[in-house]
């Protein structure tokens, strides 16, 4: 199955956006952001803290809706879901 | 009513809204929080608009680094309080208009008092603590917040109707850890613009506002998109629970 992930602002600098990902049926949305992250250290670093976990200003979105990040390790995503991955931007 | 020279220098968008529209820009009382990168472009629109009064607080002194940004300051100004600055710009750009800059840094304290009884809050601060402060006092006196913030060549906006949208801790219900933002002038100009369109368009009854929606810019691709948000029945500032909660409690 198939699904698109986006990221935006710091998020997107660091590991890009709209990935299209080819995914094992039961693949937690944890497992799926935290697969991409990976392949940017920096990128992985911003989303995620030491032990692995979201951090808590990460907001998560699938197809639209709010997912908490502490239900991300027991969300399983679905082909055609487009899940959006994205900090909060603080300056003025 | 309208002087005639009111009708003169606002023809153009009396055009759009009629004298209506303005006269209620007239009454209006919109709090600005902040005179900044955003709080610049978004005190300039809603003065040359003609927002009947302003209030803009901001308690800090105009640096060089803020002027690659901040357009309500200028090199002259370097050293002076941003109020000061903020407040001989605006006079500047409308004399018929009332602002009062008020240099103060906003607290939980004084927040209350700060904003009065404004008709609108606008969101131009850099960090999230006061933020959420805004929020909890735009929600408490049920007056709207048009939230705004930017880092580099990206922003977001939404608009925060108590009572209807979610508010902005439904949205973000964590700070981002604090840092030293990248950023280029355009984006609170592009930001800042959004902010004070739908503040006018809140006033004049113009449009569809940013309700229950964030607008997204992101000026290295010069696209934008919005992210539907909802509201959380137990958010700590608006969730029905916590409002449950306070009443039980005032009757108490």
């Amino acid at each position: 199955m198939s699904v698109k992930v986006r990221f935006f602002a710091r998020f997107r600098e660091l590991l890009g956006t709209d990935i299209m990902t080819e995914l094992k049926v039961g693949t937690t949305l944890a497992a799926l952001v935290s697969g991409i992250a990976k392949k940017n250290r920096e990128g992985y670093d911003a989303i995620f803290d030491e032990q692995g976990s979201f951090r808590e200003f990460v907001i998560l979105m699938r197809n639209g809706k709010r997912v908490e990040t502490a239900d991300a390790g027991k969300t399983a995503v679905a082909d055609g879901d487009e899940i959006a991955v994205f900090p909060p931007v603080a300056g003025g | 009513m309208l002087s005639e020279r009111e009708r003169e220098r606002y023809k153009r968008q009396i055009l759009l809204f009629g004298e209506e529209g303005q006269e209620r820009l007239k009454r209006a009382h919109i709090f600005i929080a902040g005179a900044g990168g955003l709080g610049s472009p978004i005190a300039i629109y809603l003065a040359v608009a003609g927002v009947g009064t302003i209030t803009i607080v901001d308690m800090d002194v105009v640096d060089q680094s803020n002027l690659n940004r901040q357009i309500l300051h200028s090199d002259r100004d370097v050293g002076k309080k941003k109020t000061v600055s903020a407040l001989e710009k605006l006079r500047e750009y409308n004399a018929d208009i009332t602002v009062n800059a008020v240099d103060t840094t906003i607290t939980a304290e004084n927040i209350r008092e700060l904003v009065g009884r404004a008709d609108g809050i606008v969101d131009a601060m850099d960090n999230y603590p006061v933020r959420y402060l805004l929020n909890r006092v735009a929600v408490e006196k049920k007056i709207p917040f048009f939230h705004g913030a930017i880092r580099g060549f990206y922003g977001q906006a939404t608009t925060i109707l108590p009572g209807k949208t979610p508010c902005l801790e439904c949205i973000f219900p964590k700070a981002p850890p604090k840092e030293v933002f990248p950023v280029v002038g355009a984006t609170p100009g592009v930001i800042g613009t959004v902010q004070a369109t739908e503040v006018i368009k809140y006033l004049t009854g113009q449009g569809s506002l940013l309700e229950g929606r964030l607008f997204i810019w992101d000026g290295l691709t010069s696209t934008s998109e919005e992210i539907a948000v909802c509201r959380n029945p137990s958010c700590p500032a608006c969730g029905t629970e916590t409002a449950a909660h306070k009443t039980t409690g005032k009757k108490k």
